[in-house]
């Protein structure tokens, strides 16, 4: 287990573990007996590992569900909720300012430089993008497009959906922990069964 | 025969090099022409496009329609400069094979006729058509790799790709049957007995195609794993977008409460961050040493600053007070000395005066405080008093004129 401190640590501080944000890592923790390894060391504390439905980002989630573990879900929950929004809209916000022909998946790169070109100049995208930093999630205070960007990029990557490989540099990589976000999409999708298409009708294929 | 065919011969020999030469000549307008799907004719002479035409490069489909190239000079473009939006893929293995029987048929029946000039000939014509079959194939796995290695980089929408990838896949599955056609039983019968023949039909040519087989199954298996990875990314966007409206519609949308049920989703099983806290331990004495040396490798403050500003000024205060507290103790008594000789009415001696109330002030800083008194007087009441200075030199060299006493008289008014 020794070698493996820096990563429990990670793990244990709330970080999402996927192939972007720890390549390392994320390899070890493919490995079914580091698994049981690390769940043996974390029951303890009440806690295990979690991963995604296809094992491309793992995290901790509670062993047992205690009342205090319960009431910290909620309250996560309720976060969850609230931030989906905003960051579908910046999904999208991103895809169409950089004119990509897909979503954000992990191991994009975001140009943070770039996106401010081209924001600056279309009126229409300055205005979302305006809505979008005020939101309560990213919470802006300023008029000024740069630290907008900034902070809506900050606090993303404070939030693990982004990697700043060097801090000095603004450029930003997507990790896996996208791919949680979008399945916690679906899952809610299907379980209210919302009318939320993900697939195109048989018209569009043609 | 031999003559006339070397005649025919130098005959489509001189034809085709003028033609070529064609191309070559309108090679920037024919270019222009590719990209714009019509050739511009005032681009050209009148003689210019007659030939052209004669020489079957341009074309024109309709009446209505401008000259545009022939589709076979379009292709040839296509392939030369990798426009896959252009690119055909010839999947037709049935006609290749036809002329390959033919051939092997023509060359034996002049082999047994002893006519080895065209038996050589048709040697030469079947090497082609066994080369073409195995060009076809190679031409259509460049293409199709081409393809697949730019992600369809030559269509833009997410759509598109998909529809070009799943034509890609068509055209495989084209040329998969085409190679299930080749029956090498057949091709080795046809071979048989003829060194020649066995080497180019069999070695050679079962060589090539069963490369061709295995690339493009690795063609097709990557082009099924790059549509399903552009669905799903095409899923992905079309979650995003629905799901961001359908949130934008219902503000106050509020699913489930999950976290409580009893059979929680592990994707909503994220535990609370705990931060692992460390603090230097003094009970190891093995690690003293290196506690000592962290210690000493602790920047260390330039010097301990005291807040003298503080006490400096609170110091020059006190000594304010005092000295001012001195000054009005000597300003009184000096005043009270004038009082005296008010009340006496005499002549009073200022050092006199000053002996005789013991007080303990430096003479001169007397004899100096009464005349600064003296001078401070207003004009009247300076009037009522006479001051006399008892004054003498300071040495018998030095001329100088102390003040030795001072005699203060009231004046009758």
């Amino acid at each position: 287990m020794l070698q493996h401190g820096p990563l429990l640590e990670r793990l244990l501080a709330g970080d999402f573990i996927c192939q972007i944000s720890d390549e390392d890592a994320f390899r070890h923790l493919g490995n079914e007996q580091t698994q049981q390894d690390i769940n043996h060391y974390l029951r303890p504390l009440n806690r295990r590992l979690v991963s995604n439905d296809d094992g491309s980002v793992f995290y901790l989630g509670y062993h047992e569900l205690t009342k205090e573990a319960r009431e910290h879900l909620s309250s996560q929950f309720a976060l969850t909720v609230q931030s989906l929004l905003p960051l579908l809209e910046w999904l999208q916000l991103v895809q169409e300012t950089l004119g990509r022909d897909s979503a954000l998946t992990a191991g994009d790169t975001i140009k943070l430089q770039e996106f401010v070109l081209r924001t600056e100049d279309n009126q229409s995208l300055r205005q979302r993008l305006n809505a979008l930093a005020s939101d309560r999630f990213f919470n802006s205070q300023s008029e000024q497009l740069d630290s907008q960007v900034k902070l809506i990029f900050r606090r993303l990557k404070e939030h693990g959906y982004l990697l700043q490989p060097h801090s000095e540099r603004q450029y930003y990589i997507v990790t896996g922990k996208i791919d949680h976000l979008l399945d916690v999409i679906r899952f809610i999708r299907d379980e209210e069964q919302l009318p939320v298409d993900d697939t195109p009708s048989q018209e569009a294929l043609l | 025969m031999a003559p006339l065919d070397s005649q025919l011969t130098s005959n489509l020999f001189s034809i085709g090099a003028e033609r070529l030469a064609l191309l070559g000549k309108h090679h920037k307008a024919l270019m222009q022409g590719y990209l714009d799907g019509q050739v511009d004719e005032t681009a050209f002479s009148e003689g210019a496009l007659k030939k052209l035409i004669a020489a079957r490069i341009l074309w024109r489909p309709d009446e209505q329609q401008p000259l545009a190239l022939r589709p076979l000079v379009s292709e040839l473009i296509a392939s030369m400069v990798a426009d896959e939006n252009r690119r055909q893929i010839n999947a037709d293995v049935a006609e290749k094979l036809e002329q390959i029987r033919n051939r092997v048929q023509a060359y034996r029946d002049a082999q047994y006729k002893g006519d080895y000039s065209v038996a050589e000939l048709q040697l030469q014509r079947l090497t082609e058509h066994v080369h073409d079959l195995s060009g076809q194939f190679e031409e259509a796995i460049d293409s199709l790799w081409h393809r697949l290695n730019s992600d369809f980089g030559f269509v833009s929408s997410l759509d598109d790709k998909i529809r070009e990838n799943e034509r890609a896949q068509k055209q495989l599955r084209r040329l998969l049957d085409g190679l299930d056609l080749l029956d090498f039983n057949e091709l080795i019968e046809l071979s048989e007995g003829n060194n020649h023949l066995r080497k180019l039909l069999v070695s050679q040519l079962q060589n090539q195609l069963s490369s061709h087989h295995s690339s493009l199954l690795e063609v097709q298996k990557r082009l099924v794993q790059l549509l399903a990875k552009f669905r799903q990314q095409q899923a992905r966007s079309m979650l995003i977008a629905n799901m961001a409206a359908f949130l934008r519609q219902h503000p106050k949308y509020q699913p489930a409460d999950y976290p409580n049920r009893s059979e929680l989703p592990s994707l909503f099983n994220q535990a609370a961050a705990i931060r692992p806290q460390a603090a230097i331990a003094l009970d190891k004495a093995s690690e003293r040493a290196v506690l000592a040396e962290l210690v000493r490798a602790l920047p260390r403050p330039g010097s301990i600053e005291l807040p003298e500003q503080h006490s400096a000024s609170f110091a020059e205060l006190l000594a304010d007070e005092e000295i001012t507290a001195r000054q009005q103790a000597l300003k009184t008594d000096v005043e009270n000395f004038y009082l005296r000789v008010i009340d006496q009415g005499g002549k009073l001696s200022a050092l006199d005066y000053l002996a005789q109330q013991q007080l303990s002030w430096d003479s001169e800083i007397w004899l100096y405080q009464i005349l600064a008194e003296y001078q401070a007087l207003p004009l009247e009441e300076k009037q009522m008093f006479a001051i006399r200075r008892e004054e003498a030199p300071a040495s018998s060299v030095n001329q100088l004129l102390l003040i030795r006493d001072i005699q203060l008289t009231l004046r009758a008014a």
